[in-house]
């Protein structure tokens, strides 16, 4: 049964189309994460499935309901803000108590829902204190408190952690995680953190310029990027981008000469691409290390040791970058001339729309 | 180094210098004020004599005794009191509605509105003085409180002020008591008006200020003289002065008549000096 | 099931969720609802008053009778041949000439003097704002007070290094200056205010940079202070000037316009043809000559103040 769906959704402000016919099934209980770059019209439609920002066309349903026309309040969604939005002259409990007084719950009732709340986020102890004497962590979880009370049917988070700093964001990643499994509620949740994407979403919805790109499990959308954007968006360091030319192509694979020099292998599908096209290859930078028999060369430009690993910085042939990895602390320094090697199926293979070459169904054995 | 050392006993110098100008210029600017004030505590006649003199020897209350004692002058007061509190609290009504209708809702037409109400800004009291006293005097309502009180609710000033509180407070508290099922008149009571405390504090003391010091309204509207206020009270007692009553009851009466004021600014200095800052900084 | 976007163009059957909105959207009834009650009497006592002035100007008007017959122009021809009202305007020109300069420099001195976040600079301020606070009529008692050659504290303070007295308010050239001085003192005030604020505004680091820098205390002023307070300064000037042209009180109460109306100021005039020559159409005429000299200098002044936006 489908909790959420979006179906051709537009949004237009006067002459301005900022997103284009948005199509997706959001099921129960899963927890989905809108991810893109600032611009990309996440926000925009998380605002618009809660009712903060018109829908220009298109339709939403809420379980069986199409709740375009319907008020924010009566959608049965709460929102978690970037900036947590907390009523400041009143306390805590009044803070979450507010939204269940306007719609005539009993006072008995609002209590206990609110002393639940409280005891699932473990901020019992700041029930009678006013936003002003707590920290950002704490008032984030009031309100997120507040957006439990309601018991809506779709939790929105509008980037509710990016006021936080950096240790303070994982703790809360984990207790989202946690909640999530706690309150087995449909989650929406906006972020511009690629990190915490991949770590909280049961799906990921990629989103450039209004529109989606991929949407899917985020080890899917690791592993099999449909797009130069997707692939260099997700993973850090990103992805390294080789151009290169076809040379052959048949069912095995791919033939191409890298414009840095060497020849490669690639075993993808060669139906998008024909003798002589520019393209690109795609590899992680984990995939990539440091060998005497690899086929890229070129001189170190930078190291960086980050403890549990270092990250060398190449300069191949043709004055591009590759980033590579070596386990642990590497021995190599700058200036060092090195050879870089990695399996032919690490290799992404993108047309020269940016579109990736799929996986043939059984990896051939390399040439 | 030396050149540091002289260079700092240099500032130093500047320093105490400006420091000693500054205190004079400031005692002399307070003078007349301070000479006012000890002339109301001395006695009429001695006052004949001579009026020299910043301290008031000898002293007497008795100028302040017969102000309260004389009718009109009360009279007079409880008026300015009675505009000044009418004024104050219903602009502060008027102004917040509307200044959160014009920061905050989006209605049609907001626009149109806000440069209507805007242009009113230009419009000088003594533009319209003379029209409204026709109105009001073919409605009979000259010497009334209603005439003293009403022409002033209309200026913009407030409106404005409200409207520039109400449009720096964050879109998202209100988008969260909007999810919350609070209607407008919920947002606007419960969440709007007690973050606008300071806005509001700050309205009421320039409009109390305003309405307490009025002088060109009051003087062409409350002709008849138990309806004066004490401004326009002061400035009739001023023909007269040498004659009857006496120096020291006149300036008692002026220090009677700027007493609120200054205790209210005295308090409330620090609304005042940012109430500027926000009118005039944006 | 990953799903992919289309990037579909709006079927023509899917209606229009924001064009079917209804016309008394429940935003447009409350935003007129909480402005109506200021919006009432702002018609009422300021917008309607401003036609009826209009109106009023071209009548001969009786205070409670109404109109008495309709004139035209003739009220307008009758203001622009009357000598008493260019002197009225000259005199109001010559007041705004010299207290404008006056308060503004001084405001700003003072400004500059106590730009530091002191506490003593604060009390400075405070008193010096003080003199604002009181009303017009205890201000011209003040000054009549002080000025007065037979009992003034001006007088005796002169007196004691043998300088005779000045009758300031009887004397043809000293009357206005009298006016500009107890009006420099009771303005001061708000100018000083506003350029406190605006000096506060310039970011502290800027004159570090300039300390730094090795500047002196007049280059600093002369090439960060005041361009920075540019701004601030056109706006002061321009609220200053609108403020005293419609000067009323301190001519009317110190002066009575005179010595032979060498003080008598514009609004003093409409006041005096309205409320004791009773041609309430004629000094409606006057209103409306004051309201377009106002409104151009006002246009002036929102102009420059949302520049900066």
């Amino acid at each position: 049964m489908t909790d959420l769906k979006l179906q051709r959704v537009i949004k237009r402000y006067g002459d301005d189309q900022v997103v284009h016919g948005v199509d997706l099934d959001i099921r129960e209980r899963e927890f989905v994460v809108f991810v893109g770059p600032s611009g990309c019209g996440k926000s925009t439609l998380l605002r618009m499935i809660a009712g903060l920002e018109s829908i220009s066309d298109g339709d939403v349903h809420i379980g069986d309901t199409r709740v375009n026309d319907v008020p924010p309040g009566q959608r049965g969604v709460s929102m978690v803000f970037q900036n947590y939005a907390l009523y400041p002259h009143m306390t805590v409990r009044e803070n979450m108590s507010f939204g269940l007084r306007n719609i005539g719950t009993p006072e008995n009732e609002i209590r206990q829902r609110v002393d639940e709340a409280a005891a699932i986020l473990r901020i019992e102890p700041l029930l009678e204190r006013r936003p002003r004497d707590m920290s950002g962590g704490q008032r984030q979880r009031v309100a997120i408190g507040r957006a439990i009370v309601r018991q809506p049917k779709v939790f929105l988070f509008d980037e509710p952690l990016s006021n936080l700093d950096a240790k303070l964001r994982v703790q809360m990643r984990i207790e989202l995680a946690r909640l999530h499994r706690q309150l087995e509620a449909t989650m929406i949740y906006v972020t511009h953190d690629q990190v915490e994407a991949m770590t909280l979403a049961d799906r990921m919805v990629v989103l450039r310029d209004g529109r989606i790109e991929q949407a899917g499990a985020p080890v899917d959308l690791y592993e099999s990027p449909c797009n130069q954007f997707v692939a260099g968006f997700l993973g850090s360091p990103s992805m390294n981008f080789l151009p290169a030319s076809v040379t052959d192509h048949d069912g095995n694979g791919v033939w191409v000469d890298l414009a840095a020099g060497g020849r490669l292998h690639v075993p993808r599908d060669a139906s998008r691409v024909s003798r002589g096209d520019s393209v690109t290859v795609g590899l992680r930078p984990e995939l990539v290390s440091p060998a005497d028999d690899g086929v890229l060369s070129g001189s170190l430009d930078v190291v960086e040791h980050l403890g549990d690993q270092t990250l060398l910085y190449v300069r191949l042939g043709d004055d591009s970058t590759v980033i590579a990895r070596d386990e642990g602390s590497s021995t190599h320094a700058a200036g060092d001339t090195v050879r870089l090697a990695f399996s032919d199926d690490a290799c992404h293979l993108f047309d020269g729309d940016g579109r990736a070459c799929p996986r043939l169904p059984h990896a051939a054995a390399t040439a | 180094m030396s050149d540091a050392t002289t260079g700092r006993r240099r500032a130093d110098t500047g320093r105490i210098v400006t420091l000693t100008v500054l205190v004079i210029a400031a005692f002399l600017w307070l003078v007349p004020m301070i000479w006012v004030l000890a002339m109301s505590l001395k006695p009429n006649e001695v006052l004949m004599r001579t009026t020299a003199g910043l301290l008031p020897v000898p002293f007497t209350l008795d100028n302040f005794i017969q102000i309260l004692n004389t009718a009109k002058v009360t009279r007079w007061f409880l008026n300015s009191i009675g505009v000044a509190v009418l004024m104050t609290g219903i602009t502060l009504v008027l102004s917040s509605l509307g200044g959160y209708a014009l920061a905050r809702i989006p209605f049609r037409g907001a626009r149109i509105m806000l440069i209507f109400i805007i242009a009113g800004l230009t419009v000088p009291e003594q533009a319209v003085f003379i029209p409204l006293d026709t109105m009001f005097a073919s409605w009979h309502m000259n010497n009334t409180i209603i005439a003293l009180v009403t022409p002033r609710l209309a200026v913009p000033f407030g409106v404005f002020l409200m409207m520039q509180f109400f449009k720096a407070v964050p879109k998202e508290l209100e988008e969260a008591a909007i999810l919350d099922n609070a209607s407008r008149l919920k947002i606007f009571f419960k969440i709007m008006l007690p973050l606008a405390r300071p806005a509001l504090t700050t309205l009421g003391i320039f409009t109390f200020l305003y309405a307490w010091n009025d002088y060109l309204w009051p003087l062409v509207s409350a002709t008849q003289e138990n309806h004066y206020t004490i401004t326009t009270g002061l400035a009739s007692l001023q023909g007269n002065f040498a004659q009857s009553e006496g120096l020291g009851f006149l300036m008692a009466t002026a220090v009677f008549a700027s007493a609120p004021v200054l205790i209210v600014y005295l308090i409330f200095q620090r609304y005042i000096v940012q109430g500027i800052a926000m009118s005039s900084g944006k | 099931m990953a799903t992919n976007s289309t990037s579909a163009p709006a079927a023509k059957g899917v209606a229009d969720t924001e064009r079917r909105r209804p016309r008394l959207s429940p935003d447009t009834v409350s935003g007129y609802g909480f402005l109506a009650p200021f919006l009432i009497v702002y018609l009422v006592f300021l917008v309607y008053p401003l036609f009826r002035g209009f109106y009023l100007s071209l009548h001969q008007w009786d205070l409670l009778a109404g109109p008495l017959g309709w004139t035209g122009l003739q009220n307008y021809q009758d203001l622009l041949t009357d000598p008493t009202f260019w002197t009225a305007l000259g005199n109001t020109f010559y007041f705004v000439v010299l207290t404008v300069p006056l308060t503004t420099v001084l405001a700003l001195v003072l400004a500059l003097a106590l730009s530091k976040p002191t506490r003593t600079n604060a009390v400075f301020r405070a008193i010096f704002f003080s003199s604002s606070i009181v009303s017009v009529t205890v201000v011209t008692l003040i000054w009549q007070m002080v000025l007065s050659p037979s009992r003034g504290i001006l007088a005796q303070a002169l007196g004691t290094v043998g300088i005779p007295p000045l009758d300031w308010l009887n004397d043809q050239h000293l009357a206005m200056l009298a006016l500009v001085i107890a009006t420099v003192w009771w303005s001061l005030g708000l100018p000083l205010m506003l350029f406190s604020a605006g000096l506060q505004q310039i970011p502290g680091d800027i004159y570090e940079a300039a300390r730094l820098d090795n500047a002196s205390g007049w280059r600093t002023f002369r090439y960060i202070t005041w361009p920075a307070l540019h701004r601030t300064t056109v706006l002061v000037v321009l609220i200053e000037i609108i403020l005293h042209f419609q000067v009323f009180g301190q001519p009317f109460l110190m002066t009575k316009g005179g010595p032979a109306g060498s003080t008598r100021s514009l609004v003093q005039y409409i006041y005096e043809s309205g409320f004791r020559d009773w041609h309430l159409g004629y000094a409606s005429t006057g209103a409306m000559v004051l309201f377009v000299v106002m409104l151009i200098a006002s246009l002036a002044q929102l102009h420059f103040s949302r520049k900066e936006d």
